[in-house]
């Protein structure tokens, strides 16, 4: 070791050009602090498991929905800070009992900075780098699904919820370490807010329960993500509003009770707390008064902005059918798959009397029942208006057959029903005759998804049972060629009080 | 977590507290005494297997019993052979990064094992037989990976015990 | 004067560590002498105000520690090596001096400077970038050295300084001393009366939470002449002393 040379030179004492600068200096020294500990941080480390428990979990789940922006973004709310939580909860505790578990602790409480300020440099460090590995989640999803999505934009707040969820997780984890600094506290500590989290999803449901303010939970609990949600309407931030409102006074209240401890700030430290926990149990209050609006989403009146229940404009994507089928362009990329499944009908009922010029989709209309059961309607009694099913190819496992065979329970149907009954069937006493089942049944070819043959949603009939003249009579008209079909329809299909014109004796009459 | 069997969010919760148990027996695999300990004679091996042994047979029979009278999803044999393949994913690391990260594993393993339950209800399933809690308590081949796993996470612990480092083990 | 103690008790639950403790001293170094169990440590810590007195009075560099602003102000002058150095491993040399002398509120424009100035000091120049799990035991002691006085303190209190460092380093180290004792005070607790004799001009011997001597090294090397043992003078005198004060 080497003596040095030169004695050390005296400090002046403070005035006030001197406290500014001091108060520069200060911060500078800070921002070395948070240099430091971000480069010696475990987050660091960590970062590779969150990465591939995304990639493993969320990440080829979330890509293997529908391009649509509402359901990837969802469904990522739905699945990110599970996938964090461990590694993000583990290395935050790791560095918060890092003091306690190196034997530091004397060292460090004999230096002049106080310990609540060493203490957030090295939670905001394991926070930066946590934000750091969620924010590249959401991008590579984003970005992904930019290029896939056949319409619309990101909507932001399944990101926000999200990233406002990390600090949470950073400052209980940290907080645990620092106030039990033992070697089992990591796993503990994570364990327990990863129990949090995981009971938070489970006990949430209903339209106004309390658990739905885990930031996991993104729209309806009783939902989700579902492809007609956030589609036609805006997505509604009253939730994602009451979630960063809970993450972040959560995150406050457990970063201010850090300081309780210390002497000095005690009075300060419960005061943030108290704000803390007082904005987290507003949001959990809020979170209860949710109600489920009829385009799938929660509203929370005390935070809803009646503007953002104006629909959304758009264009719609129309086919090249004889009966042209329009959708909002978010499901164009479905667009064949339903014209495939219902393009025997379009054919078949092109230009005949009363057909639609076009078939266009409209809203879902979601509503909550007892038991916490959602029914989803609309599309009205017109076949000229339909709803696409929720299950999308890709969505929850459904498979193109699954989702051409609802279109013909619904579209198919409707079209057919309308066509060949002309609205007539709903408002007769009798309803439709065995004939006109025959020729509805064979128009949409006996869906397997029909096989209950139950057209009591609209008619409050079956189809032809099986062996019955009808069913016969229907398997016959079902084999022929739409364009057959159609022909036969042509002649044989009267226009009822649709008509303008000649009363000439109709085929439904006939038929009967 | 009360329900039937094939009720999944009834298997995920009791996961969670089986990976906790792991990851403690994981940690405390560690020794307090250091190298000295090391120094010792022949009955150190022995101690760390028994040691690991008793751990999880407790951790699994308190599991049990804390679920006593209760019709628990996936009953003994799936807490068994979780808490066996858990500690196992432990063990191993704590012979490879030492036992202050020993519960890496078993944590990073939950999550895993979580989703692999999820995937039994929302198919496609993940099938494979390493990914042991998504497979039926029954399962013989879910049981077999576990066990596997758990005898050479004791074997490793037994004949090298937790490695240590000199400061200890991470970063921080 | 930079340290007035009077008085000064330390209690444990019902053990007493440090029974009424006064002594005064300013700039040099002054060695703190005794067996285990003394309550060397613990007075050090109270003069690093990492614990508070049970009662006494306690003036460092002519504040009173027991307010904030002051302990602050103490603080950033001070420099403490503890018995028992925790560390942490994935720092290297230079970023685990550079994070005390950011704890110590140093202005961050010197930090660098003053950082590199303190590893030089403790010949540990060459290793500045080596992480800390690499190092001996002997370098990490001088490590600890070199966070305590990185911020070229005023009051200087190492405990145990010189454990693990080899003979040709703990020359080096007395000579530090010296240097440093020039301008702050330095107390200096060990169990090497010879680390006493080169570098001290003051010693102190506690025994059971009480000092039984207060003086210079040649008056403690007087007193081995009573009834010391030992092989070398100053040995005898610190016997002799413990022995007088316990019988």
């Amino acid at each position: 070791m080497t003596a040095a040379t030169a004695p050390a030179a005296p400090r002046p004492a403070p005035t006030g050009r001197s406290a500014r600068r001091g108060a520069a200096a200060a911060a500078l020294g800070s921002g070395r602090l948070l240099r430091l500990e971000l480069r010696r941080n475990a987050m660091l480390w960590l970062l590779p498991v969150v990465f591939a428990l995304f990639w493993y979990n969320g990440y080829r789940e979330i890509m293997a929905l529908p391009p649509m922006w509402n359901l990837r973004a969802m469904s990522l709310q739905n699945r990110l800070l599970f996938d964090l939580a461990v590694p993000v909860t583990a290395a935050a505790a790791w560095m918060g009992s890092r003091e306690g578990r190196r034997g530091i602790a004397d060292l460090v409480a004999g230096t002049a900075r106080p310990r609540w300020s060493r203490q957030l440099a090295g939670w905001a460090a394991t926070t930066a780098w946590a934000e750091a590995g969620c924010l590249a989640c959401v991008a590579v999803v984003y970005l992904m699904t930019a290029r896939q999505a056949s319409w619309g934009g990101p909507p932001w707040w399944p990101a926000v919820v999200s990233a406002a969820g990390v600090p949470m997780l950073t400052a209980i984890g940290f907080a645990a370490g620092a106030w039990f600094p033992g070697r089992f506290v990591t796993p503990l500590a994570t364990v327990v807010v990863f129990f949090g989290l995981a009971f938070g999803t489970q006990a949430a449901s209903g339209d106004h329960s309390y658990w739905q303010i885990s930031p996991l939970t993104a729209g309806a609990v009783d939902i989700g993500a579902a492809p007609g949600v956030a589609t036609f309407y805006r997505y509604l931030p009253d939730l994602s509003i009451a979630q960063v409102m809970f993450t972040a006074g959560l995150t406050v209240a457990v970063l201010g009770a850090l300081g309780i401890s210390a002497a000095r700030m005690r009075w300060l430290a419960v005061v943030i707390t108290a704000v803390g926990l007082t904005a987290a149990g507003t949001a959990v209050a809020l979170a209860g008064t949710g109600r489920f609006d009829p385009h799938g989403m929660i509203v929370i009146p005390a935070l809803h902005n009646a503007a953002s229940d104006q629909p959304v404009r758009y264009t719609p994507a129309c086919s090249h059918t004889p009966i042209p089928v329009c959708v909002h362009p978010a499901f164009a990329t479905f667009l064949p798959a339903m014209t495939a499944a219902v393009g025997p009908e379009l054919t078949e009922f092109a230009g005949l009397p009363g057909a639609p010029a076009r078939i266009s989709q409209v809203t879902a209309v979601y509503r909550q029942v007892s038991g916490n059961g959602i029914t989803v309607s609309g599309g009205g009694t017109s076949a000229a208006a339909f709803v696409v099913p929720d299950q999308v190819p890709g969505w929850l496992g459904t498979t193109g057959g699954e989702f051409a065979a609802q279109l013909d329970e619904g579209m198919g149907i409707q079209l057919a029903s309308d066509m060949i009954l002309g609205g007539d069937g709903q408002q007769s006493a009798s309803g439709p005759g065995q004939a006109q089942l025959a020729v509805i049944a064979g128009s949409v070819r006996f869906p397997s998804s029909v096989e209950s043959r139950d057209l009591a949603p609209l008619y409050g009939r079956l189809l032809p049972q099986p062996g019955i003249p009808a069913d016969r009579a229907a398997r016959r008209f079902a084999a022929l060629s739409p364009a057959a079909r159609h022909a036969w329809l042509a002649g044989h299909l009267g226009c009822g009080a649709r008509c303008t014109g000649t009363g000439t004796t109709t085929a439904r009459s006939r038929c009967r | 977590m009360y329900g039937h069997w094939d009720d999944y969010g009834a298997l995920q919760m009791p996961l969670i507290f089986e990976a906790a148990c792991a990851a403690i027996i994981a940690v405390a695999a560690g020794s307090p005494f250091g190298e000295p300990e090391r120094a010792t004679g022949r009955w150190l091996p022995y101690l760390r297997l028994g040691t690991a042994v008793t751990l999880t047979g407790l951790a699994a029979g308190a599991l049990a019993a804390a679920g006593t009278g209760l019709p628990l999803a996936g009953g003994f044999p799936d807490i068994l052979r979780n808490v066996a393949g858990l500690t196992g994913i432990g063990l191993l690391c704590a012979t490879v990064l030492g036992a202050p990260l020993a519960w890496t594993g078993p944590l990073t393993y939950l999550v895993a094992g979580m989703y692999g339950l999820y995937t039994d209800w929302h198919p496609p399933a993940l099938g494979t037989p390493w990914l042991w809690p998504a497979r039926p308590p029954h399962d013989v081949g879910g049981a077999l990976c576990a066990a596997a796993v758990f005898a050479a996470g004791l074997a490793a612990i037994t004949l090298r015990g937790a490695r240590e480092r000199r400061g200890g083990d991470g970063p921080g | 004067m930079n340290v007035e103690i009077t008085d000064l008790t330390r209690r444990f639950g019902r053990n007493l560590a440090v029974a009424g403790v006064s002594l005064e001293t300013g700039p040099g170094v002054f060695g703190l002498l005794g067996p285990n169990g003394a309550g060397k440590t613990t007075l050090l810590r109270m003069m690093a105000t990492v614990i508070p007195p049970s009662s006494g009075r306690l003036r460092l560099l002519g504040r009173d520690p027991g307010a904030y602003g002051p302990r602050r102000e103490v603080r950033r002058r001070l420099g403490y090596l503890p018995q028992n150095l925790g560390y942490y491993p994935g720092f290297t040399v230079a970023e685990f001096v550079e994070y005390f002398a950011l704890l110590k509120e140093m202005p961050a424009a010197q930090v660098p400077a003053a950082v590199a100035t303190a590893v030089e000091r403790v010949d540990l120049g060459g290793r500045a970038r080596t992480k800390l799990r690499t190092l001996s035991g002997g370098m990490l002691r001088r490590v600890g050295i070199a966070q305590a006085i990185v911020n070229e303190p005023e009051l200087l209190l190492l405990d145990e300084p010189t454990a693990g460092l080899d003979p040709e380093q703990r020359v080096h180290f007395r000579a530090l001393l010296r240097d440093l004792g020039q301008r702050a005070t330095v107390v200096v607790s060990t169990h090497l009366v010879e680390d006493v004799g080169a570098a001290c001009s003051q010693v102190a011997l506690m025994d059971q939470g009480k000092i039984v001597f207060h003086g210079t090294p040649a008056e403690l090397t007087a007193r081995g002449t009573e009834r010391g043992t030992g092989d070398a003078p100053l040995e005898r005198g610190y016997t002799a002393v413990l022995a007088a004060a316990r019988s």
